[in-house]
């Protein structure tokens, strides 16, 4: 009976809850649409006003309205030499997320199941760095670096960015193991499987996809990542995060200024990469972003 | 007994895979902690000295880029956690549709913060604000570069751009709860907005995982740069510390990367120190909190 009262009366009700929906994706893609838009020199201003006004600097300029142009995305493509950052970023991300996995897999494993020494130890100071800012860090990394050669390698960017990473692939694998039924390690253990075997022949295979999330999470946060790349990246190295801001002007065209409408479209071109990988592992993001605590349902 | 004492055995070897693991932390965060702690204790001859920190601590623009970042960590957390609970409210409706509507508000999320900064800048998202509110509402120009129209704004970005992680993570605990509990509030006539409020809001705050989230959150609102750093060329402080949008963290990066300062690495030391101290503290807390929200526990 509630159930046919609440089918009958849903007019006016879910009408209004569409028209709230829709508002809160406004909210939620306008300001990326008008940046999508302003690269191709699209200014939706007009639209509310029947005048073309922009301000600039807090004063009301007239504005370009709509003169659309893929000229700004060429720009980023040439000026701002996207693809060069795109090759810089994936690289980096590729060198940083091997070494975590490298160090990690193995050890969150260890940190999952086993009674090694310095366990807790290490569990948490992982926890703890995770609340540590770069900022914190940067200094002696950036003067280290410099000295040994490191500053603006691909190798030295990489190795840095297991700042922005290593917690958390370390926790989150930790937490896909412990996601394992106990009963899967118990029956290895009955036919006599070693702990090697166990982890080789079992929980490795059985995590493979919890590595991929973990990977693709970690790919986001480097390809993201602002603070570090800024001040360890040069003209060589530069990633896409760094390049939306400043672009490559200092080895292509130094005396070009990178044009606002210009950030806009590389930023636009940048966040679709970011999108399509956040929106494929959507699932796994609290997950991600809470350490491995919260839940992936 | 035999049999437990040889597995026992087998784990003796197991901290080795520790070791890799250790040697890039010791690379990447331990040897630069060290030695930022031994920068700042040291003077201008090379010698121990607490000078950088009485520097510090009598700096004008230090201490204003300490009340910059704490209101823009708590402003910043407190709509984050608002809006993203505004969200989680409207996925929970029973529509057809509302997985799209959970993937769009998801979009801000995948946004370099650093571009988040461009974004809400006076010129992109505002311009057309400015232009409805004026031209629609007829309501005069917001000046936007006085500090009551800018900082607001500047913090509401950081919120938008993580509030739909408050999202996923309610979503994520209401989800692993068992919806009878929802069904049974229905059958007391609770409206929607009543189930949320009465049921789901308690949830989801009480949760330690929430609260972890949102100390996370916090930590990384205090560390905040990119936005900032965005906001200072918007309005017009790219050369000068000690500006309203100045963090502690755009501070540093201010002093080392402007020639006038001079890269003066003792005091920038001494403020690291400073933000490391700080969270160690919040370090602490959340070692209390995952404790709580995910025991550590043998496993196996």
């Amino acid at each position: 009976m509630g159930q046919n009262t609440k089918k009958r009366r849903p007019s006016l009700g879910s009408v209004m809850t569409y028209v709230v929906l829709v508002l809160a994706a406004l909210y939620s893609f306008w300001p990326i649409l008008v940046m999508a838009l302003e690269g191709y020199q699209i200014d939706l201003a007009p639209l509310f006003s029947g005048k073309a006004v922009r301000s600039i600097g807090g004063v009301p300029f007239y504005s370009g309205g709509i003169y659309p142009t893929p000229i700004h995305y060429i720009d980023a493509i040439k000026i701002v030499a996207f693809p060069r950052l795109l090759g810089n970023t994936s690289l980096i991300a590729a060198i940083s997320i091997s070494v975590a996995l490298a160090a990690g897999v193995t050890a969150a494993y260890a940190l999952a199941r086993l009674p090694v020494r310095g366990k807790g130890f290490i569990t948490y100071t992982l926890l703890a760095l995770r609340a540590v800012s770069p900022f914190a860090l940067i200094v002696p990394l950036y003067i280290f670096f410099t000295r040994n050669g490191l500053w603006d390698t691909y190798l030295g960017v990489g190795l840095a960015e297991e700042v922005a990473i290593l917690s958390m692939v370390v926790w989150m694998l930790r937490g896909f193991f412990t996601d394992i039924p106990k009963e899967v390690y118990d029956a290895a253990a009955v036919f006599g499987a070693s702990e090697w075997q166990i982890f080789r022949r079992v929980a490795l295979r059985m995590v493979i996809p919890g590595i991929v999330v973990t990977s693709l999470f970690a790919f986001v946060l480097i390809w993201n990542e602002f603070p570090i790349s800024e001040i360890l990246t040069g003209p060589v190295t530069k990633t896409v995060a760094v390049g939306v801001w400043s672009g490559l002007g200092e080895t292509t065209n130094s005396f070009m200024e990178v044009s606002f409408d210009d950030l806009n479209a590389a930023g636009f071109l940048a966040w679709i990469p970011a999108i399509i990988v956040i929106l494929a592992i959507r699932r796994y993001l609290a997950k991600g972003y809470s350490l491995g605590t919260a839940s992936s349902k | 007994m035999a049999k437990s004492s040889r597995r026992a055995e087998s784990y003796r070897y197991w901290y080795l895979v520790l070791v890799p693991l250790l040697a890039i932390l010791t690379l990447v965060e331990f040897y630069p902690l060290v030695d930022g702690v031994r920068l700042s204790l040291t003077g201008s001859s090379g010698q121990l000295s607490l000078s950088n920190y009485s520097q510090m601590l009598t700096d004008r623009s230090f201490w204003s880029a300490v009340s910059v970042s704490l209101a823009y960590t708590i402003g910043s957390t407190v709509i984050c956690i608002a809006l993203g609970l505004g969200l989680t409210y409207l996925v929970t409706q029973k529509v057809r549709g509302r997985g799209y509507f959970e993937a769009i508000y998801v979009f801000p999320l995948a946004t370099a913060p650093i571009v988040v900064g461009t974004l809400w800048s006076p010129s992109s998202t505002w311009d057309d604000i400015q232009s409805f509110l004026h031209f629609i509402l007829h309501q005069p120009y917001f000046n936007e570069l006085s500090i009551g129209f800018f900082f607001p704004v500047m913090v509401f970005s950081e919120a938008w751009e993580w509030a739909p992680l408050v999202m996923l993570v309610a979503l994520s605990i209401i989800n692993s709860q068992s919806p009878q509990i929802f069904e049974a509030a229905e059958l007391h006539g609770a409206s929607a907005l009543q189930k949320f409020r009465m049921v789901g809001l308690p949830m989801v705050l009480r949760s330690p995982v929430m609260q972890f989230v949102i100390v996370l959150r916090m930590i990384d609102a205090m560390g905040s740069f990119a936005i900032p750093l965005s906001w200072s060329n918007w309005v017009g402080y790219p050369y000068n510390v000690g500006s309203p949008v100045d963090t502690l963290s755009l501070f540093m990066y201010k002093l080392i990367f402007i020639p006038e300062y001079g890269f003066p690495i003792g005091l920038v030391s001494a403020v690291a120190v400073a933000l490391l101290a700080v969270t160690l503290v919040v370090a602490f807390v959340l070692i209390r909190m995952m404790g709580r929200a995910l025991p550590l526990s043998g496993g196996g």
